[in-house]
Formats: structure tokens, C-alpha cells, sequence
């Protein structure tokens, strides 16, 4: 629970980046393609025990479901971040100027 | 990786030791008549060791579990009076595995509650993780 209160804190820092200019280190679009690919690696991930379930090679049902499981949360908070990115677009680009 | 991650491999980890000490039991109630091993023994009653198994993802840490090792129980075996076995000492005592069918059936059913409460921690994760998305909809 302390670690996420403590997480609170990492917004203040996520703000006092922007504030001073947009300078931060982080790229957005980088740390977006990162997501992603680690979305897709765990996709891969579960894709690969499947295939090794279907082979005999795996003794353990739990650990292909868990991995297929964790795919999907991981792939369901991606589209979630992607709908608030677009609505914010959306968003500026109604603005009347 | 997210935190919730690390509590699901958690739970997975439980649930390999669970089928792994199921795995001992089967074996424990399959040879509770074995009379020849290798060792010239009759069968000994095997024991999976559970101990503590550190996860860790960036700074969070996390406790598993796995079977460290699988023990014999080093008590006597059972001594049952038949002549006519073919493996009977020269007064006629047959030596039989030390398993206790009922306690192995106990222990059956403590394996599968084990592995049951696992699942359960991982759908509670699981249901958490689907409220957390569920924010900012209503």
C-alpha cells in the first residue's frame, strides 16, 4: 500500500518535468513505442506457451493461462491509455480558435 | 512490469509447488503396497520441502514458492504377518511401504484447497487490475 502512495510521487516528478519547458529526457513518443513493444513481447510471450502446450512440452496448465492472462490485462490497459490519448486529441481539435 | 504482474507469477508459483507436492502424493498412494525398490527397500514415503522463493521486478519484492527439495520420511515401515508373500522374511513378516493411505488422502485434499486458494488470489488480482481500468468511466 506505501508503494502506492508513494506513486503519487512519481506524478509530482512527471509535472515537475513539464514545467520546466518540456525539456524532460523522456520522449513521449518513445516511451509510447516502449509500452508497446513490451505489450507485444508479452503477446509473443503467450503465444510461445501456447504453441509449446499444444506440443506436450509444457506440464504446467496454470503457467500458459497466467501467461495468456497477463497478455490480455496488459493489452486491455493499452487500449485504455490509447482511447484517453485520442480523446484528448479529439479534444484540442475541437477547440475554437 | 507492473506490479500486479509480479503478484500473478506469485500465484503461479504456488500453483507449480501445489501440483508438484500433488505430483509426490499420487506417487506416495500409488506404491502404498510397493515391496521392491531399487534400493532393495520397500517404497519410502516421499515429502516435497516448500521454501520461500524471492521474485523481484524493478524495485518491488515478492515471495514465491517452490519445492527445494523432496524429503523420504525415514520412519519404520509397516510389519504385516503373511507367509505367502514372496517377500516375507523366514518367520513370515512382510515389510510394507510407511504410507498412511487416509493421511495421503488428507493431504490430497490440502494440496488441492492450497491450489485452489492460489487461483483465487490470482482472479482477486485479476478483478483489480479490471476495476483499476474501470476508473474515470462511470
Amino acid at each position: 500500500m506505501i508503494e502506492r502512495i508513494s506513486n503519487v510521487n512519481r506524478i509530482n516528478q512527471i509535472q515537475n518535468q513539464t514545467s520546466d519547458g518540456g525539456k524532460s529526457s523522456v520522449d513521449f513518443a518513445k516511451m509510447l513505442s516502449d509500452a508497446v513493444e513490451k505489450v507485444n513481447s508479452l503477446q509473443k510471450n503467450a503465444d510461445q506457451m501456447a504453441n509449446d502446450f499444444a506440443l506436450g512440452k509444457i506440464s504446467n496448465i496454470h503457467d500458459v493461462i497466467i501467461e495468456a492472462e497477463k497478455a490480455s490485462v496488459a493489452l486491455k490497459l493499452t487500449t485504455e491509455v490509447r482511447d484517453k490519448i485520442i480523446e484528448a486529441y479529439r479534444e484540442i481539435m475541437r477547440m475554437q480558435l | 512490469m507492473l506490479n500486479e504482474f509480479l503478484t500473478m507469477t506469485v500465484s503461479a508459483t504456488g500453483m507449480t509447488a501445489q501440483r508438484l507436492r500433488l505430483d509426490v502424493i499420487a506417487s506416495n498412494i500409488a506404491n502404498s503396497e510397493t515391496t521392491r525398490t531399487p534400493e532393495g527397500t520397500p517404497y519410502r514415503r516421499r515429502i516435497s520441502v516448500f521454501s520461500e522463493y524471492l521474485l523481484k521486478s524493478g524495485e518491488t519484492r515478492s515471495s514465491g514458492v517452490k519445492v527445494s527439495r523432496i524429503a523420504e520420511d525415514t520412519s519404520p515401515f509397516r510389519v504385516v504377518y503373511d507367509p505367502s508373500h514372496p517377500d516375507a522374511d523366514e518367520n513370515g513378516y512382510v515389510q510394507l511401504p510407511n504410507v498412511n493411505v487416509l493421511r495421503e488422502m488428507i493431504d490430497l485434499i490440502n494440496a488441492q484447497r492450497s491450489y485452489d486458494a492460489n487461483v483465487s488470489a490470482f482472479n482477486t488480482v485479476k478483478a483489480m487490475i479490471n476495476s483499476a481500468l474501470q476508473i474515470g468511466r462511470g
